[in-house]
């Protein structure tokens, strides 16, 4: 099963700031193929949503960069800031409290318990 | 692995600027992606130009323009949120310096102005562009964006003559004259009719505009039956009160030099007034003193003489009780007309008489001790 897009683009911002912090610095290609390695494919991050989140968190000053020149290619790394990585905390714990609340919303509890 | 001679990346970097992204940062970003996944995917020797079309496909739902939109719309959005901070944050200080402003103005307190004037400008300068550009964003006829930026103009003018009439800054009438027009001749009839034809803005559109006529009806009462004061008749009244007060304080004996001193200083006042009565318009308008001083030599003459004598009776003393510097008597008295106007000049001798009718009063005080 594959995710619906509307469903990722919600928590985008928590899966770019929670994989660097585990990775460290990364660019975009290794962000998109990290993400499906994890999920087994079944979370696929699309370009067109991926990029401008990255410019909107950069510009929030959540992210520093770093270009390394590749001939006529230059790859931009993304690595966390020091706000980047206190916010990247706040987020994980702010998705894992609402999925706590949707659970109970969608009555999802009462069948495990 | 495939590998990507330069000339490919330089046509995928074309394709993509062509293809409407336009900030280099993000051109480069996608150039390096597309080619990680032609390096990656790729066969050796399979067709370069189909897997890179379809490629391509996969970034977009229906054009690749798509993804520089979407990043121009976060980074906007950012800007929303700091434009809304900062909206927050003039408002507070604009209520916070008027405030403060009114209550030091009503205390006469030092400081009034800078506070009344600091709470104006940050609230019309600051807070009523942000607040109109924020709710343009949030209002979805181009008709309201339009009632929304009239009366954000009309608000930015109404403080700002408000500023100015209490600084008594010139063009206050002006500014209070542009302020009636928007509100009675531009605002108010694009309001109304924007308004009335709508149902479910109707009622309301009725009584904002029924208080808006009101309220310009009002400004426009207040501002014809209050004319502000010119410079010209703070002047004359400041004029006119050392006058009065050196009517009540002139002593009843002089010494020889005292006297002669108060006599000069008639006479100049005398040539002063004289030169204003040939038109009474030129003390309003603030006329300066003329040929019958300057080129007649009369009244040149008259304040060096003055000069003189205020020098003598300071020496008297071995004080400079009556000042010199930086009075009028100070400088060429050729050159006076380019400092003084007639009213600005009567106002200067009376002060030096109100200083010699104190020492002397002094004087006779301590003889009768």
């Amino acid at each position: 099963m594959i995710f619906s897009s509307e469903l990722i683009k919600g928590t985008l911002k928590t899966i770019v700031l929670k994989l660097l912090a585990d990775n460290g610095k990364m660019y975009g290609y290794e962000i998109t193929q990290r993400v499906k390695e994890l999920t087994a494919d079944r979370i696929q991050l699309t370009e067109g949503a991926l990029y401008p989140t990255l410019h909107a968190l950069e510009q929030e000053g959540l992210l520093t960069t770093q270009v390394e020149y590749m001939g006529k290619r230059v790859r931009k790394y993304y690595s966390l800031s020091p706000t980047g990585k206190t916010r990247s905390q706040e987020k994980v714990t702010e998705f894992s409290e609402f999925l706590g609340t949707m659970r109970i919303l969608l009555g999802l509890d009462i069948k495990t318990a | 692995m495939y590998r990507i001679s330069d000339e490919q990346v330089e046509y995928i970097l074309d394709d993509i600027r062509r293809g409407g992204i336009e900030t280099e940062d993000l051109q480069l970003n996608l150039l390096d992606h597309i080619c990680c996944i032609i390096e990656r995917e790729l066969e050796p020797g399979a067709d370069f130009e189909r897997f890179y079309r379809h490629t391509l496909r996969r970034f977009y739902k229906s054009q690749l323009r798509e993804i520089e939109e979407e990043t121009a719309r976060s980074l906007t959005f950012k800007n929303y949120y700091s434009m809304k901070k900062l909206m927050l944050m003039s408002g507070a200080l604009s209520t916070a310096s008027l405030i403060a402003g009114s209550i030091f103005k009503i205390q006469h307190w030092p400081g009034a102005g800078v506070l009344l004037a600091l709470g104006i400008a940050s609230f019309s300068l600051l807070f009523l562009p942000l607040l109109a550009i924020l709710k343009a964003r949030e209002v979805a006829h181009t008709r309201d964006r339009i009632v929304l930026t009239l009366a954000c103009l009309l608000g930015i003018v109404f403080s700002m003559a408000t500023l100015f009439t209490i600084m008594h800054w010139p063009g206050a009438s002006a500014l209070w004259f542009t302020a009636i027009g928007i509100s009675a001749f531009v605002l108010l009839p694009v309001y109304f009719f924007t308004g009335i034809r709508r149902p479910e803005t109707k009622l309301n559109t009725m009584l904002i505009s029924i208080l808006l006529v009101g309220f310009t009806g009002l400004q426009f009462t207040l501002m014809n039956t209050r004319p502000g004061k010119t410079q010209a008749q703070i002047r004359i009244q400041a004029y006119l009160q050392s006058e009065a007060l050196l009517h009540s304080i002139q002593p009843s004996a002089m010494s020889p030099t005292a006297a002669y001193i108060d006599a000069t200083c008639e006479q100049i006042k005398t040539l002063a007034l004289e030169h204003a009565a040939s038109d009474p318009a030129t003390l309003l308008r603030e006329g300066r003193p003329g040929d019958q001083f300057i080129h007649d030599g009369t009244g040149v003459r008259l304040i060096r003489s003055l000069r003189d004598s205020v020098a003598a009776y300071d020496r008297g003393y071995g004080a400079e009780i009556l000042p010199i510097r930086n009075t009028v008597l100070d400088g060429d008295p050729t050159q006076i007309g380019y400092v003084y106007t007639n009213v600005s000049l009567l106002q200067a001798v009376s002060q030096l008489q109100l200083y010699l009718a104190t020492a002397e009063g002094r004087k006779l005080a301590t003889a009768a001790k």
